[in-house]
């Protein structure tokens, strides 16, 4: 492991605890929702940090179609596997905060759906890597299932306002200016950091260990 | 509305298990690389020691009277 990952990782865990501290310390309780709207400031940032890993994915999906380059074949595979990890953590925080607040595990609703499908879509990319014999051949079919699949997650994003659904509308990323108190999303940001920072890190680890296996293989 | 804390503790507890969880196979597969390099790298080592014994090898008695 080289020294800059080390060092992200170290920050990732300063991170993680300053966003415990300022989730369960700084913040206080919500009014309408009480203690459970807590679980936001993991749902929410689990979710930021996901599309940022498949946006990810897409760039350099797109770049290895263009170069063949090895090296953006795993920075894309590294991506999609910490993104599938970080979309899991969102569903199922999801799934527990609904229960108490909308009275239930799941539904079908646009949002909870569309969320579903990109999760068994990037799920599928993975699987898709491991079934083919050809690594070339496989990082090939995997990157443009990357590029394809990239649309989805800007339809995760405005099913909220394409169909009348149960999960509420985004409440930061959306026009205009935010309307819960700055001490909320502050809690929010902070998480998102530390967990931008955590999946950094584990993306630099993952790629380091998918060249180590090339190599090995080779 | 109650605060159910239990939902709170479950949510996060999901979320530590699973980074833990990730993080712990990167480790495992870290291990497992470096394992699998040392043991490449070993019996290389090894076979070059075995090629030159036969080498340091005299004749003993018996090639000897084989000759004879």
């Amino acid at each position: 492991m080289t020294v800059p990952t080390r060092v992200l990782g170290w920050l990732a865990t300063l991170g993680l605890a300053a966003g415990l501290v300022v989730a369960f310390g700084v913040a206080p309780r919500e009014v309408t929702q009480g203690n459970v709207q807590r679980i936001m400031y993991v749902h929410v940032p689990a979710v930021w940090v996901a599309y940022l890993a498949f946006t990810v994915v897409f760039a350099a999906s797109v770049a290895h179609l263009w170069t063949r380059s090895p090296a953006a074949d795993r920075v894309a595979a590294a991506s999609t596997e910490v993104g599938v990890v970080f979309l899991g953590i969102n569903i199922v925080t999801g799934s527990i905060w609904g229960k108490p607040t909308w009275g239930t595990w799941w539904t079908w609703d646009a949002r909870l759906t569309s969320v579903t499908v990109v999760f068994l879509m990037y799920l599928g990319y993975l699987m898709l890597r491991r079934m083919t014999d050809d690594p070339e051949r496989g990082a090939r079919y995997a990157a443009v299932l990357g590029t394809l699949a990239a649309p989805s997650i800007y339809l995760v994003h405005t099913s909220v306002y394409w169909w009348r659904t149960l999960h509420q509308p985004p409440s930061l990323l959306k026009a205009g200016s935010a309307t819960m108190p700055a001490v909320f999303w502050m809690a929010i940001l902070v998480n998102f950091a530390a967990l931008g920072l955590l999946a950094a890190y584990f993306v630099l680890r993952r790629m380091d260990l998918l060249r180590r296996e090339q190599e090995a293989l080779a | 509305m109650p605060d159910n804390w239990g939902y709170v503790l479950a949510a996060y507890g999901v979320a530590v298990v699973v980074l833990t969880a990730y993080w712990r196979s990167l480790v495992r597969r870290d291990r497992a690389l470096s394992a699998l390099g040392d043991r490449r790298a070993r019996p290389a080592g090894t076979g070059q020691r075995q090629a030159a014994a036969p080498a340091d090898r005299r004749p003993g008695p018996g090639a000897r009277s084989r000759t004879t």
